[in-house]
């Protein structure tokens, strides 16, 4: 990246971030609980980025990453009294962050579609365990808690205000963005890309090919956790609902719709797909899905690059 | 590489080609226009009752897509037959019903959503519906948290009018607890005392066998097993021939497809003829019928509503809320279906909170808690407004207390065997309430 356009990064960066801030306290209510909860899936989109995108691996179980770190989240705040964010943030990341290492050490030894098929079978059978586990995770019915006040140990301790809970989830989606943009960066996200073109050829020069996807799918659960407790603090319950594979799917969608390799783009896709949904459900109630498909499909024929290639694109014009 | 270039090409060209024309102006401002004029056409309710006359805003949350789409289209059928009704008979306290419909697709992060949107956005007074369990608890603390009153339609989790009650939340028809103290008597009596319960493996089928049990054992019988099967299965072969030994009747407890799944394999293995056969009337809901044909001849069920016209149901108003609900269905399902429980929960919580409303002489949110006050202990009378029969609200849990219908299947029709009035379904209360 030139001195320029590093510039122009950072300027664009800094005026949306900006806008982030500012936005609850203009938006309504409605919009403002709205604008965060986009920028939630736009995490959990962002973390497989770092799979799909940057080391060519289709995965199908961040929604079981992305359940762990709600039902981790859901298992802190009711066991320990009273609610503490950072506990809750603790087990989250634990609970996602073992499961991906379970799920890292058995599927990367796979490539292709064996590694999405095996993702998809680890989260589904996550997800029957939950289902059916009514005793410890209540099941269909799920978890509903108490959210844990915002605190820093010695300083304060404020309830959260829904301003309150954007802004903090504003933090850790942008701390997050940044690490993995840094990481992305650096020698170890230039072997991930490098085993994205050509992973034969990655191995023959020396790179253990197998500890790097792992660690990629460890970092990428890990985020996906992160944003799984995100959910949690905001919505104050865990369903199964969020670790079957439909939500994979919807990932996978954020990242080819909006750009792959981008880190940017599913965020965008994400905030794009539910803003869509949001809209076209308020004209045509239980038929919106219907227009909604149409323009994923048109999106997919006329912006085979995603939406932030697109607009790159256009914008270079 | 060439069809990549291709494909740039080609959307290039689409985007990029043209400026805009009059003729494109025309056709874009003419379909505009249209989405426009069809936002503006005023409501029903306007034409019955003048621009001038505020309505009261009403919301429900129905699963309208997804898994659970075909119940809940179900189920607003019931809410809308009722909204219609009122507002044909003069409104609530003079004001029509403007009723908002939130479709949630079956999953509860859009169901969370949908309900702040119609609490926030749309400022509802109060909300009537639900339909998937894991949604109303998902949703429930919303209810609380903007002091709006939520009277369930559908959702038979028990807790949500025990360990997880709320002062907020009504549920105007009944639940396992109460079906168990109704049918466990019979069971034991009239079917066979020892039972194997085979459910359906989740928080729904593990709560319903608890209460079965305890009851089953109390009234005299006992329960020498039981199965679990997983949600969905499609093939219950193996776990329903895993099931023998000494035993009188096997009761199932399942709804929806695995209804029909239960009902077949279960005959195909002869094990409705080995032992008496019964189960939760969601097996051999009316939707369920056509599907299982001959094979549930026999099987005896509760239910709290059965489609027929005999004995404490042969009514006028009975026979008025089958009629429009045939029309109705008819609608969604030209194979003309008979309501089930899903329309008469929804008729009738709707028609709960207009006696509720007029009683309080509820204006709005200001008065959810004299609205809350006017339904703890609401009695509900047989009638137009409650065909299926009286009923109460209990004012310590919000969960109300109906008669139960027994019955059996004869020559593919239900036939009532039995009528347990409300006041034999009691179950003690087990709700705290978190103070308001």
């Amino acid at each position: 990246m030139s001195k320029r356009s590093a510039t122009v990064y950072w300027i664009g960066f800094s005026i949306i971030l900006a806008l982030l801030i500012v936005a609850p306290l203009v938006l309504t209510e409605f919009w403002r609980r709205f604008l965060t909860e986009i920028l939630v899936w736009g995490l959990l989109a962002m973390s497989s980025d770092i799979l799909i995108g940057y080391t060519g691996m289709v995965s199908f179980g961040h929604s079981a990453f992305f359940g762990l770190g709600m039902y981790g989240a859901a298992a802190a705040l009711l066991m320990v009294r009273p609610p503490n964010l950072w506990l809750a943030i603790l087990y989250g990341l634990v609970g996602s962050a073992g499961i991906a290492l379970f799920v890292a050490y058995f599927s990367t030894r796979l490539r292709d579609i064996y590694f999405a098929i095996t993702t998809l079978i680890f989260s589904q059978i996550f997800y029957v365990i939950i289902f059916t586990w009514t005793e410890v995770t209540g099941g269909e019915n799920g978890l509903t808690f108490r959210r844990p006040a915002l605190e820093i140990p010695g300083l304060f301790s404020v309830p959260f205000s829904s301003e309150t809970l954007h802004w903090f989830v504003l933090a850790v989606v942008t701390a997050s963005y940044l690490i993995l943009r840094r990481i992305t960066q650096s020698p170890f996200g230039m072997v991930l890309q490098s085993i994205r073109e050509n992973e034969a050829r990655t191995r023959a020069i020396g790179y253990a090919v197998e500890r790097y996807k792992m660690t990629a799918v460890m970092l990428s659960g890990l985020f996906a956790g992160l944003a799984g407790v995100l959910y949690a603090l905001q919505n104050r319950f865990a369903a199964p609902d969020f670790v079957y594979f439909l939500v994979s799917g919807e990932t996978v969608i954020f990242n080819v719709m909006g750009g792959i390799g981008t880190l940017v783009g599913p965020i965008v896709r994400a905030g794009f797909f539910l803003l869509l949904r949001e809209a076209f459900s308020r004209f045509f109630t239980e038929y919106y899905l219907i227009p909604v498909g149409v323009i994923f499909i048109a999106m997919v024929i006329f912006m085979p690059q995603g939406l932030l290639g697109f607009m790159r694109r256009w914008l270079n014009q | 590489m060439t069809d990549d270039t291709k494909t740039q090409n080609w959307s290039e060209e689409f985007w990029y080609r043209g400026k805009l024309t009059r003729r494109r102006l025309i056709g874009y401002g003419t379909a505009a226009g249209a989405l426009g004029a069809s936002m503006l056409v005023p409501a029903p309710w306007q034409a019955a009752f003048g621009q001038a006359t505020k309505p009261y805003k009403i919301g429900t949350l129905q699963p309208l897509s997804g898994a659970a789409a075909a119940g809940g289209k179900t189920a607003l059928v019931g809410t809308q037959m009722a909204v219609d009704r009122i507002n044909k008979s003069g409104g609530i306290n003079g004001r029509p019903i403007e009723l908002i419909v939130a479709d949630y697709e079956s999953k509860p992060d859009v169901g969370r959503r949908k309900a702040e949107k119609l609490l926030v956005e749309d400022n509802i007074d109060v909300h009537e519906g639900g339909f998937l369990s894991n949604v109303c608890l998902a949703c429930e603390p919303l209810f609380g948290e903007y002091k709006v009153v939520n009277m369930i339609g559908v959702c038979l989790d028990t807790t949500l009018t025990t360990t997880k009650c709320s002062r907020y939340t009504f549920r105007p028809f009944d639940y396992a607890p109460a079906q168990a103290v109704a049918f466990a008597p019979y069971l034991v009596n009239k079917l066979g005392k020892t039972w194997h319960i085979a459910y359906a493996d989740y928080a729904w089928g593990q709560s319903t066998r608890d209460a079965y049990v305890q009851q089953i054992k109390k009234a005299g019988g006992d329960v020498v097993g039981t199965t679990g099967i997983p949600l969905g299965t499609a093939d219950m072969t193996p776990f329903l021939s895993k099931i023998s030994g000494n035993f009188d009747g096997l009761f199932g407890i399942f709804f929806g497809k695995d209804g029909v799944t239960v009902g077949n394999q279960a005959y195909d293995l002869g094990m409705t003829k080995k032992y008496k056969w019964a189960g939760d009337g969601a097996i051999a809901e009316s939707t369920n019928l056509p599907a299982l044909g001959n094979k549930i001849e026999g099987f005896v069920g509760i239910n709290r509503y059965v489609p027929v016209l005999e004995g404490v149901l042969n009514t006028p108003y009975h026979k008025k809320f089958m009629d429009d609900a045939v029309v109705r269905l008819k609608q969604i399902d030209p194979s003309g279906p008979l309501p089930d429980r899903y329309v008469q929960s929804n008729y009738e919580a709707m028609n709960a909170l207009k006696i509720g409303m007029e009683k309080s002489g509820f204006r709005g949110r200001e008065d959810t808690m004299k609205l809350i006050e006017a339904l703890e202990g609401l009695e509900m009378k047989e009638g137009d407004d409650f065909p299926q029969g009286d009923k109460v609200l209990r004012k310590e849990d919000h969960q109300a207390f109906i008669r139960e219908f027994l019955f059996d299947i004869k020559d593919g029709k239900f036939r009532i065997l039995e009528v347990v009035p409300k006041e034999k379904t009691m179950f003690p209360p087990d709700c705290k309430f978190a103070a308001t």
